[in-house]
């Protein structure tokens, strides 16, 4: 909050003075929140920015900018992303992931959301109860216990790939029914028996009503599932056989401890812009497809807070 | 209108796929924790009839971590970290959302996409960009001088408790800011111009009335980021590598990676998990109080 | 040298395992077979006092093992076999790619490399079935293990002459496995100090105890590191101190070092990783404990344009006082090529191979006679006052200190020592 007090040019009332005047006027024109909430903005972005900018650095530094340069993508034989095995293999790990995972997680998500919300039998509340709480779980705890049924339990199944696949699914398929179920419950079920009601096989209902209501939250779900996975870094550590099953988060946090070279910026930039670019196509759609249900600002909210219901 | 099966039988492949991978893994951790050792191979051998288990891991790490453990200090320092690092986000976090709710006008769209876009930047990535900007001839050292705020380069990566909670708030505060909106977002208007209307003092309207209703919000987003800091290890790695700075994680990290007793490892993160646990039930109740005392408000 | 040097830095130190591999033994699944087969080995014991893993006797440099042949090697005189795959069970990127082609070439297979994340884990999957490879890389604190879990063959020696010819004496016949049963050596390192002439003023190599400049290096707080492992970091406590036996599970010498490691809290804030290769050389670390070959591969591939070489030291203690360590190779049981596998291990031996494969590619040391340290000097491999960065026979052998298993309650000891450092000390 101390950022709000440095002078300006005209005599300014003092932070405290406008403070009180903004808890006077709770509609007015607030500056000291303004402020604070574009330097906020500033500071979780700029430095994001700064990083973008050093993966074109012509040299090996990361703090002094000696002009534009390929050469960390491509261009270095030996160092840039597409010469160094081990960055462009993190990167296609990474993507190997991230659409397994979507392709598994989003159908099984869809299908537990619609399950949950409809069944109202017996088993319903736990399976309620249990879909919660990989969303609470602290990713070491998650960690240690999938590191832990694969060698104790599941033992056929290895570390690596296909471990990183499983773990990755588990920790997505909440999120799925978080999204679907909401959307679930704000298109009600009156299409669905209006349906019925005009001679629709249960089947028909589900497969012509149901599903394209819910295409919106499908969308929007497999963007978000491709952008945790690609953001997972626990999980994909703790369950990687080492070499060519380490994606782009774990070569970052290797590389960032010892002295990552601006080729390391930019695999960081490729994931970012991957992972940006998909979630503004499902955000899109999203908004495409529910176009006239809700009044255009809230699309952004719903996007934004549908991971974190 | 549909077969009674159905619904079950939609969500048996997730229910499935959650039991046999979340509940059957962490029961696979409470058996290991509570299990033996292999005397010979120093192997973890776990013990899945809760009858036969044995508590004596647990025991070592409550021992550890009481006053006078091997690992109280760094439990307290975690404790530090975590709470400061959330306080911090508060402080910064509730004006943003605030702001962004309420006052924010035609930015509104803007200034969200703005708030939402670290959630999409994958954590590496911004700790990455920090630790480029902390280097001793970085940014941060560079505009700090120009500014006269130091006479001379810090060497910020060099072990700081006070750059590892600023890495903590940056890396985690977008997960508070957005339910903090959300529920900012949700007050009704007419809510706090009766309290005005009623005489309610400006300070006591946002203090009764603004407080209260985004209450949900505040706890909903300190446990959303409270949970993942504590067992957080690859932070303080990141921007410190010292012990000094070093947090619970890092010792859980240690004893699955660094070596033999994966036992003990297990049992500190059954205490860790319980722990969180308590947390998460602390804040269910609150909430429900919330929740109660949000409707006497809405009642006004 | 945790690492390949042209490999990014793992999250996992590949290096740590090796040393710890001890406790891993914890990771090979089925106890069945290892327990079966240490009935078997413990006449061979010359007694080290305790066991390790499988109930095999611990092997120290002073205490010989010569484990037991649980096949018969194949026979002599056999034919190459030929057509096919070969797999080198290994790390990635821990052998040069163009040197196994010009193997497969030779016999006409086709040389393919499976990697694996550290040698334990690599034991285990190898135990599950999971993969069939004909060779591997193991250490000599994980033979047992292999051994034990029937998982490596005994050699016949008849195929590898390399090894009576080219290696040195003291691994030739080396104190962890007798007659060189079932490995021969592969590359070696000692542990020393590394730091930046240019940064640190005190002359270390001259001091009385060159160890004492991690508790006097106020000056350069935040800046000096030592290895993250549990048996480096505690056994330079314990040397400074001028103990030497650097396998003492004795709790009072532990925990005293364990407490001198903790004073480097306030007198450095000291920092604990294997980065040192890279740290050094770039600058953001100034003293480090590091392993042999670290300021080389630093040398060669990792100093910034402008920085002379002379800008890294290293130093280590003279042979007898310093810690060493060799790495191995053996033909797995799975091998449907027997006797190519035992060709490759002599390949690997050959004077050429193993030194293009150092040189080039690798930047790990083979223990080759013909490697002599003021010849890599003169031929610019090293720079001069690096040359100590280079090991010779002498370095290893009966008097050489080494970091062997420890029995189980020695691992925990150390493990919870280490813990306790890495948990910072009040805050």
């Amino acid at each position: 909050m101390t950022a709000v007090a440095e002078p300006r040019a005209r005599p300014q009332p003092s932070a405290l003075t406008r403070l009180r005047g903004w808890f006077r006027n709770p509609w007015g024109k607030p500056r000291a929140l303004k402020v604070v909430t574009w330097l906020y903005i500033l500071w979780s972005i700029v430095p994001v920015l700064i990083a973008v900018q050093f993966s074109f650095n012509a040299t090996r530094s990361r703090t002094v900018w000696d002009g534009f340069s390929d050469r960390w993508y491509w261009g270095d034989p030996v160092d840039s992303v597409w010469h160094d095995p081990a960055l462009s293999n993190a990167l296609a790990q990474s993507f190997k992931l991230a659409i397994a995972d979507v392709l598994i997680a989003v159908p099984i998500g869809v299908l537990l959301a619609l399950g949950l919300a409809r069944w109202r039998g017996r088993g319903s509340g736990t399976a309620n109860f249990i879909m919660l709480f990989p969303l609470v779980t602290p990713e070491i705890v998650m960690g240690v216990s999938l590191l832990l049924v694969f060698s104790h339990v599941f033992t056929f199944i290895e570390t690596g790939t296909t471990a990183q696949i499983l773990g990755h699914v588990t920790f997505s398929i909440s999120f799925v029914v978080v999204i679907v179920r909401a959307r679930l419950f704000s298109i009600g079920r009156q299409y669905e028996e209006a349906a019925a009601d005009l001679g629709a096989t249960p089947f028909r209902a589900l497969t012509r009503v149901l599903l394209p209501l819910l295409m919106p939250a499908i969308i929007a779900s497999a963007a978000v599932v491709f952008a945790i996975s690609a953001d997972d870094f626990v999980i994909s550590q703790w369950l990687s056989s080492g070499g060519p099953t380490d994606t782009v988060p774990v070569q970052i946090y290797a590389a960032t401890r010892a002295a990552p070279l601006p080729s390391v910026n930019a695999i960081a930039t490729i994931m970012m812009v991957s992972t940006l670019l998909i979630v503004t196509a499902g955000f899109l759609t999203w908004r495409l497809l529910t176009r006239g249900e809700r009044r255009a600002g809230k699309a952004a909210e719903d996007m934004g807070a549908f991971n974190l219901n | 209108m549909y077969r009674r099966w159905l619904w079950p039988a939609s969500a048996l492949p997730g229910v499935l796929w959650l039991v046999l991978l979340f509940v059957v893994p962490f029961y696979a951790v409470l058996a290991v924790a509570l299990g033996t050792v292999d005397p010979i191979l120093f192997q973890p051998v776990p013990t899945w009839n809760p009858l036969e288990w044995n508590v004596g891991w647990l025991n070592e790490v409550f021992t550890r971590l009481a006053p006078g453990g091997i690992w109280f200090d760094v439990g307290v320092r975690t404790i530090v970290y975590v709470v400061i690092a959330l306080a911090l986000c508060l402080l910064i976090g509730y004006p943003v959302a605030y702001y962004t709710a309420r006052h924010a006008g035609r930015w509104k769209g803007l200034i969200l996409i703005l708030i939402i876009m670290p959630l999409w930047i994958s954590y590496m990535m911004r700790m990455l960009a920090w630790v480029n900007l902390l280097q001793e001839d970085g940014w941060v050292n560079e505009v700090l001088m120009f500014t006269q705020v130091l006479s001379e380069p810090q060497d910020w990566l060099g072990g700081r408790d006070l750059t590892v909670i600023l890495a903590l708030v940056y890396g985690y505060i977008p997960f508070l800011i957005l339910p903090l909106f959300a529920a900012l977002d949700r007050i009704d208007r007419s809510h706090l111009e009766a309290a005005r209307d009623l005489g309610a003092s400006p300070w006591s309207a946002f203090r009764r009335v603004t407080l209260p209703l985004s209450k949900t919000g505040i706890l909903g987003g300190a446990v959303l980021i409270t949970l993942p800091m504590f067992g957080d290890y690859y932070t303080p790695n990141i921007v410190s590598g010292a012990p000094s700075t070093s947090m619970i994680g890092n010792q859980i990290d240690l004893y699955f990676h660094g070596g033999p007793q994966p036992t003990i490892g297990a049992a500190l993160t059954i205490v860790l998990a319980a722990f969180l646990t308590i947390l998460m039930l602390y804040y269910m109740r609150t909430i429900h109080r919330a929740q109660r005392e949000a409707g006497t408000v809405g009642a006004l | 040298m945790t690492h390949h040097p042209k490999e990014r830095p793992n999250s996992l130190s590949r290096r740590g395992f090796l040393l710890r591999s001890a406790g891993a033994a914890a990771a090979v699944s089925g106890a069945g077979p290892l327990l079966a087969a240490c009935g078997s080995t413990t006449s061979e014991s010359n007694g080290a006092g305790g066991e390790g893993p499988g109930g095999l006797p611990l092997a120290r440099p002073d205490k010989r093992v010569t484990l037991p042949r649980w096949e018969d090697p194949i026979e002599s005189g056999l034919e190459p076999e030929t057509g096919g795959t070969f797999t080198v069970f290994n790390y990635p990127a821990y052998f040069y790619r163009k040197l196994l082609n010009e193997f497969g070439d030779k016999y006409g297979v086709e040389v393919q490399v499976t990697p694996f994340d550290n040698i334990n884990s690599g034991l285990q999957r190898l135990a599950s079935g999971g993969v069939e490879p004909d060779v591997m890389e193991i250490t000599p604190d994980t033979l047992d293990i292999g051994v034990a879990g029937e998982l490596i063959k005994p050699l016949n020696l008849d195929y590898i002459p390399n090894l009576q010819k080219n290696i040195w004496p003291q691994l030739v016949d080396p104190f962890y496995d007798g007659e060189s049963r079932y490995t021969v050596p592969y590359t070696c390192y000692a542990t020393g100090i590394a730091w930046r002439t240019d940064k640190v003023t005190e002359d270390i190599a001259g001091m009385d105890q060159p160890w004492d400049i991690f508790w006097e290096s106020q000056a350069y707080k935040g800046k000096v590191g030592l290895l993250s492992e549990n048996r480096e970091t505690i056994g330079m406590a314990l040397l400074r101190k001028g103990i030497t036996d650097i396998n003492t599970e004795d709790p009072e010498l532990v925990n005293q070092a364990v407490s001198d490691l903790q004073e480097l809290y306030e007198i450095c804030n000291v920092k604990v990783d294997d980065l040192q290769y890279q740290t050094i050389p770039e600058g953001s670390s100034w003293l480090h404990q590091a392993w042999s070959g670290d300021m080389i591969a630093g040398y060669i591939y990792y100093l910034p344009k402008g920085t002379p070489a002379s800008a890294l030291g290293f130093w280590r203690a003279p042979h007898g006082k310093v810690p060493v360590q060799n790495d191995c190779f053996a033909v797995c049981s799975t091998t449907k090529k027997p006797v190519l596998s035992h060709l490759f291990l002599n390949y690997l031996l050959d004077n050429g191979v193993a030194y293009e494969n150092f040189v080039d590619f690798n930047g790990y040391q083979p223990p080759l006679n013909e490697i002599d340290p003021a010849a890599l000097v003169r031929e610019g491999v090293v720079p001069e006052h690096l040359e100590n960065s280079v090991l010779t026979d002498d370095d290893l052998g009966p008097d050489s200190l080494q970091y062997g298993t420890l029995t189980s309650e020695g691992q925990q000891l150390w493990q919870d020592g280490y813990s306790n450092f890495l948990a910072g000390g009040g805050s």
